[in-house]
């Protein structure tokens, strides 16, 4: 058990540490890439999404690899209406 | 949304809010202090303060669930809505420093590191009364974390509206893990009566308003008939008030009908940030405002004005022997609509 819950931890704590290797980078390089509306953003605003990005850093990196923008977002309305419904 | 971010977008609103939010927190952290150790006169400092940020973080978590609920019951709870977010911070710094004393306090004079002695130290994982009731704190810490570091609207355009919210529902793990890890830690060693009926209370409380505030959902999400044109019947002209909106479900999603002006437009009545109730808004200098945070969009083309690129589908409107109906097929997003004139209207058509 002890075994098992250190194995945990100390992958978790990989995970964070590389999380915030590439929030640093994210913050300064990235995320005007992947969220238009981040050009410019206050330094403010760059360290209060960095928790976020060290929690969800694969999503991003991912995005930011692709070259993807925000995504849009998907409900019955935007389906039907972009779907050639009509 | 759409705008250049900041860290946090302050207006008098929610510098009142979050004045008030921490005005009542600090009285409420003096307040324990205060009386605790007059009803357990041998209670440790550390203790003491480890009971006072936990209780104050599970009150704290009853106010956040209640807000959503109430305002569906009642409009004038709307501002307790308008900066929820701040508060769920709020709650994420009150849990993380109660599992911060929680783990000095029982764990950081072991053999082993304090977290991992947090996990191994009750090995009763089979019993259901001494089930380690750490691990449920930890679970619901966890969840509360994740929920504040992506509560900046950054999070709500990169993960999309849906996923954000449903990604946010995870408050209701985290309600059900912290009772647990209530009723199976602090009530077994603190049997006060008061105490246990406090946390059966607070569960009936928020089970209470969900059930209220669901059956009053349940009406505006039962999906109206279709013509044999499979166009659907609003209402009444006359029972559109002026720069308000009836609400119908069709196409899968509610459609807003906002009355302004003497014309009719349609909607979609899913905001975009948050994915607020649109059509419980209202019309305020010639734009739909969304009632949760005042984001705004033209009527007639639901595109939000200029700086700001948000847009919702609109629909076709029409009216047969005084009654709207709605085409259920939407246009895309952002997609200008004649507005229907409301016949006798100023600014509408003759009757």
């Amino acid at each position: 058990m002890i075994a098992i819950v250190e194995t945990a931890v100390t992958l978790a704590r990989l995970y964070g540490a590389l999380g915030l290797a590439f929030a640093v980078a994210f913050v300064l390089l990235g995320i005007q890439r992947v969220d238009p509306s981040a050009r410019g953003a206050s330094w403010g605003f760059r360290v209060a999404v960095i928790p976020g990005v060290v929690l969800l850093w694969p999503l991003l990196a991912l995005r930011w690899l692709r070259g993807r923008q925000t995504p849009v977002e998907r409900n019955a309305h935007r389906a039907a209406a972009t779907g050639g419904a009509r | 949304m759409s705008v250049s971010y900041k860290a946090v977008q302050w207006n008098r609103q929610k510098l009142v809010y979050d004045a008030v939010l921490l005005a009542a927190l600090g009285t409420y952290l003096v307040g324990f202090h205060q009386l605790a150790p007059r009803l357990d006169p041998n209670v440790e400092p550390m203790n003491l303060r480890m009971r006072a940020f936990g209780s104050a973080a599970f009150l704290l978590l009853h106010v956040v669930l209640s807000i959503g609920p109430l305002c569906r019951i009642d409009r004038r709870f709307l501002p307790l809505l308008y900066n929820r977010r701040h508060m769920g911070v709020v709650l994420c710094g009150l849990a993380l420093y109660h599992a911060d004393l929680a783990l000095t306090w029982y764990h950081a004079y072991g053999n082993l590191e304090p977290v991992v002695s947090l996990f191994v130290s009750n090995p009763a994982v089979g019993s259901v009364a001494r089930f380690p009731f750490e691990w449920l704190g930890a679970g619901a810490l966890a969840i509360l974390v994740l929920m504040a570091a992506t509560s900046h609207d950054f999070w709500l355009a990169n993960l999309t509206a849906p996923t954000w919210k449903a990604l946010h529902m995870g408050v209701y793990a985290a309600y059900a893990l912290l009772v647990g890890h209530v009723a199976l830690g602090a009530l077994q060693t603190n049997t006060h009566p008061g105490l246990t009926a406090g946390v059966v209370l607070g569960a009936l409380w928020i089970l209470g308003v969900h059930l209220v505030a669901a059956h009053r959902e349940r009406a505006a999400d039962t999906p109206a008939t279709a013509g044999a044109d499979g166009w659907v019947e609003v209402c009444a002209v006359g029972e559109i008030p002026e720069d308000r909106a009836r609400v119908v479900f069709a196409g899968g999603e509610r459609i807003a009908v906002f009355r302004y002006d003497g014309r009719l437009s349609a909607l979609s009545a899913v905001c975009q940030h948050q994915n607020g109730p649109l059509g419980e808004g209202r019309i305020v200098d010639g734009l739909v405002t969304c009632p949760w945070h005042g984001f705004q969009y033209r009527p007639d083309c639901g595109a939000a004005p200029e700086p700001f690129t948000e847009k919702l589908p609109t629909f076709d409107l029409a009216l047969r022997q005084g009654r709207v109906w709605v085409n259920p097929r939407p246009h895309p997003p952002g997609t200008p609509v004649e507005p229907l004139p409301v016949p006798g209207a100023p600014g509408g058509e003759a009757a």
